[in-house]
Formats: C-alpha cells, structure tokens, sequence
C-alpha cells in the first residue's frame, strides 16, 4: 500500500513537471560557421540549468539564442525551434523585442547604464515600456534591488551614478535592472567571472532564492559554481550537447567519458 | 601534466594498501597464535594501534583533499570510498587483537578441535587478501565474490552454533573448546562482513553504482 502510494506521488509529480522552455534542433550560425549543433534540451521551470564546457563551446552563443539576441550579430543566424510557454519564440509573428523583455539576460561583466544612476538604472525599462507612474515606478525599483539583495547597501544613495558602485554591486544592479522587467526567465553568462569570492557567493546565494520565482540558465566555468548553484547541467563540447541531466548525476557519476573528464580537470 | 588531485590521490592509494596488508598481516598472526597457542597480544595490539593511526590519516587526508581541490565524479567516489576502506582494515585490526585476546582470557586452548575455526579461517584470510586486491586493481567484480564467500563463512557460523547450542545439553559440557571457538568465529564472521562492504565501495567507485545485493 505505502509503496503504491508513493508510485502514484512519484508519478504526479512526473506529470507535474513543466518545461518552461524546449530547445529543439538548435543551430547557431555566425554566417558559414556552425557555432551549434542540433541542440535538443528541455528547462523545468523554476530550476536553475546550467550550462558547461571548454571555452569555444557554444555556450554563449546558445544563451544568446534563447532571447533573440544572437540574431543581433551581423551574418548570425538560428535554425530550429525554441519554445517557450509553448510559443516558438522563433515564429514569425513574434517580435523579438518582446522575447528581450520576458527573458532578461545579465552579462559576464557588469554592464550598467553608464551615465545613469542606480535609481534610474533600474527604472530605465519600466520607463522603455511606456510605463510613467511614479509611484509604480518607485515601488518596482525598491522591489527589485531588494530581489537582488542590493537594496540595504543603496537605498540611501539611489542618485548617485551605477557604475560608482563594487564590480559585485554593479552585477547586482544588472540583476535589479533585468528582474525589473518581471522576467520569466533569466539567462545569465558568466555572471560571476569578474566578481571576487564575497561578490560571487551574493550572487550564488541570489540565484538560489530568485528560482522561487524565475527560471534561470546560468553559463560558468566554474564547476563548483554549478554544483552549488543549479538543479539541473548541461555539458556542450566543440558545439555539441554532450550530456544533459541532474547536477548530482552529472557531478557524481557522469554517463559519458567526456563528461566525466571534463568534470574532473583531465582536459588537455 | 598531471593534475595535483593525483599526487594526492596517489597517496591516499599508498596509505590505504598498507592499510590493507598491515590489516591482512595481523588478523594471520592472530590466527596463527590460535592454531599454534603463541601469545601474539603484544605485537597484534601494537599492529591494531598503528591501523587505528593510519586510519585517522586517511581521514584527515582526504578531507584535505576534497577541501582543497573539490573533486567530483570518480575522484571524489574513489576519495569516499578510501575512508570506507580505511575504516573496514582497522576493523580488521580491531578483530584480530579480538581473536589475540581470547587466548589470555580463557586460557591454553591446545586440546580443542579447532577445525571448524581453521576451515572458517581460510575463508576469511581469502576475502581479506581479495578486498585488498579489489583495491589495489579497482576490480568491480570482486563484491560479487566476497558475496559468496560470506554466504558460506555465515552458514559454517550458524551450523557451529547450532552445534554449541547442542552441546550445552550434554551433561560433561566443557564450555572453553566451544566457547573460545564460537568468540573467534564470530570475529571472523564480522571480518567477512567488512570485507563485502570493501567490494561494495570499490564497485562504487568503478560504476557510481552501489553493488546489487545477494
Ligand atoms: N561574433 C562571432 N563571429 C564568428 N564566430 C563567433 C562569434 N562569436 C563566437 N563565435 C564562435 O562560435 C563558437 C562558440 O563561441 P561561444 O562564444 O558561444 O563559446 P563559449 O562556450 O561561450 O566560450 P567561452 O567560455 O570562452 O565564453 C566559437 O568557435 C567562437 O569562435
Ligand atoms: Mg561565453
């Protein structure tokens, strides 16, 4: 009886389970060169999936695909389906700036609007979409440095310029400025790599609360990073998805030899 | 280049295959001491404190290591499964300071049968001498063996006891001879025990896979 029970909670959950976004049959081109290769990979919501693998892999340029962005590069290209809530975000009738602004995006380094204040930073967005209320305004700019745990340290100085701030805190108003926008999913590339060791593990600690709310994808070269950080890796190599499955499978009993070379420093 | 993980890894080897011959060394001394009625406590207890030793290096050892290089997949599978074996040869030691002992307390055993023990006993030394191996070749399929040798070093254990159980009816019942047997018997029996837990690790080390049960 316990055991039927159990299999029948096990396969609710099964059932339960939603994919926030379907990659399928992915490829990125930047004019002649295939930069990726028929990538095929399903994010849960709520989860944060990160991405793995040797400089060159793909990583980026399939981070940038899943918001339109790659398509910004002169002679880049996508091919294949990218669904998201089930609409291919690739169709026709979709405007890529509307993806942009679902699926926020933060950078390897800080990169905050560089004549604009933290306040406004944030704000710039809300203001892009058409969105003027003061008061609405200021309580979403509160909310979303709160989210990135960078309210404490800049509510008492809200004008002076973004880029016055620590590399760590900069990162942080990124976050601020891309949760402002209420996205559903958060891409970030590297977002860790120019932060020292205190700003990094903020922004580990905050990846881990924001999947409350947000699906996260998350590019690091640091492995620890993605053991600590994520639910669920992705291994890609010269362009290919290697193996894709829970952090722990893929950390400690990796199915496929690259990976597990990879993982554990043999590269040469 | 090597990684530095390995210079570490290497180490940890070395000292958990001394472990292991150290261990195989005294728990044959021990019962040798039996058979022959030599008083060996001294040296067996000297040998079962080194093992203790040792084993606490390994330990600290490799928390060291997986501090400092945080090692995943196999290496840290195979760091794991260092302290397990570590933790199974002092065991080892442990038991044949047991089996040293029984002579001591219950005094000179040269008029017992100790054929059950001997029979018991090439079993146990066997498994000890292949949970070493299994280590030393990262051979997954010896858990499987270790497994069928433990089924028969358990059956000659419940057949004895049965037999104790029996003679206790008797009315000139001698309790030294069975009792003294029975204790290292079952000294052996929990030796045979740590060496399957031996083969187990080493299968998880190999596979990532704990090893399918009898
Ligand atoms: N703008 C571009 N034009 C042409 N090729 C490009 C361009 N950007 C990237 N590439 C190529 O595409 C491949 C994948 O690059 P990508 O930046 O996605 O790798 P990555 O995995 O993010 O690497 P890293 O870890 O170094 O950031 C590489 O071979 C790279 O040289
Ligand atoms: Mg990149």
């Amino acid at each position: 009886m316990a055991i039927e029970e159990s299999l029948e909670r096990k396969e609710a959950l099964v059932e339960s389970v939603k994919y926030k976004v379907s990659i399928e049959n992915v490829d990125g081109w930047y004019g002649t060169k295939r930069a990726i290769k028929d990538i095929n990979l399903k994010v849960r919501e709520k989860t944060v999936t990160a991405f793995i693998g040797p400089s060159g892999c793909g990583k980026t340029t399939l981070i940038r695909c899943l918001n339109r962005m790659h398509e910004m590069t002169p002679g880049a290209r996508v091919d294949g389906r990218i669904i998201v809530d089930g609409i291919n975000i690739y169709d026709k009738s979709i405007d890529a700036v509307i993806i942009r602004r679902r699926i926020g995006m933060v950078f390897q380094k800080p990169n905050p609007f560089p004549t604009m204040s933290i306040f406004e930073n944030v704000a710039a967005g809300l203001r892009l979409n058409g969105i003027n209320n003061k008061t609405i305004i200021r309580e979403i700019v509160e909310e979303s440095l709160k989210n990135a745990a960078l309210w404490d340290e800049v509510k008492n100085e809200l004008h002076i310029p973004g880029m016055s701030l620590s590399g760590g805190q900069q990162q942080r108003l990124c976050i601020a400025r891309a949760l402002a926008m209420q996205p559903e999913v958060l891409l970030m590339d590297e977002p860790t790599s120019s932060l020292d060791p205190i700003g990094a593990s903020k922004i580990e600690e905050l990846v881990r609360t924001l999947k409350d709310s947000v699906t996260i994808i998350i590019v690091t070269h640091n492995m620890q990073q993605a053991a600590r950080v994520s639910d669920f890796t992705a291994f890609m190599y010269l362009g290919d998805m290697i193996e894709y499955g829970a952090t722990n499978q893929i950390f400690m009993k990796p199915e496929k030899e690259l990976t597990e070379r990879y993982v554990s420093g043999k590269f040469v | 280049m090597a990684r530095l993980l390995d210079i570490g890894l290497e180490r940890i080897t070395n000292l958990i295959l001394d472990m292991g011959h150290l261990s195989e060394d005294l728990v044959n001394s021990a019962l040798e001491s039996y058979e022959k009625g030599t008083m060996m406590r001294a040296q067996i207890f000297e040998g079962s404190e080194k093992l203790r030793f040792l084993q606490i290096e390994v330990t600290d050892f490799a928390t060291e290591l997986i501090a400092r290089y945080q090692p995943v997949s196999k290496d840290l599978r195979f760091i794991q499964s260092s302290m397990d074996a570590a933790y199974g040869f002092s065991i080892f030691g442990r038991y044949a300071y047991d089996i040293a002992e029984v002579m001591e307390t219950i005094g000179p055993l040269a008029d017992c049968d100790k054929s059950e023990v001997s029979l018991m006993a090439k079993t146990a030394k066997d498994m000890i001498s292949l949970s070493v191996k299994s280590l030393e070749k990262l051979d997954k399929n010896a858990s499987q063996k270790l497994y069928m040798m433990d089924d028969s070093v358990d059956s000659i254990f419940r057949k004895y006891l049965k037999k104790v159980l029996t003679q206790t009816k008797k009315r000139n019942f001698q309790p030294r001879c069975y009792v003294s047997a029975l204790l290292i018997l079952r000294y052996l029996e929990r030796i045979s025990d740590h060496a399957c837990y031996i083969g187990d690790s080493v299968h998880y080390v190999v596979t990532g896979d704990a090893s399918p049960r009898r």
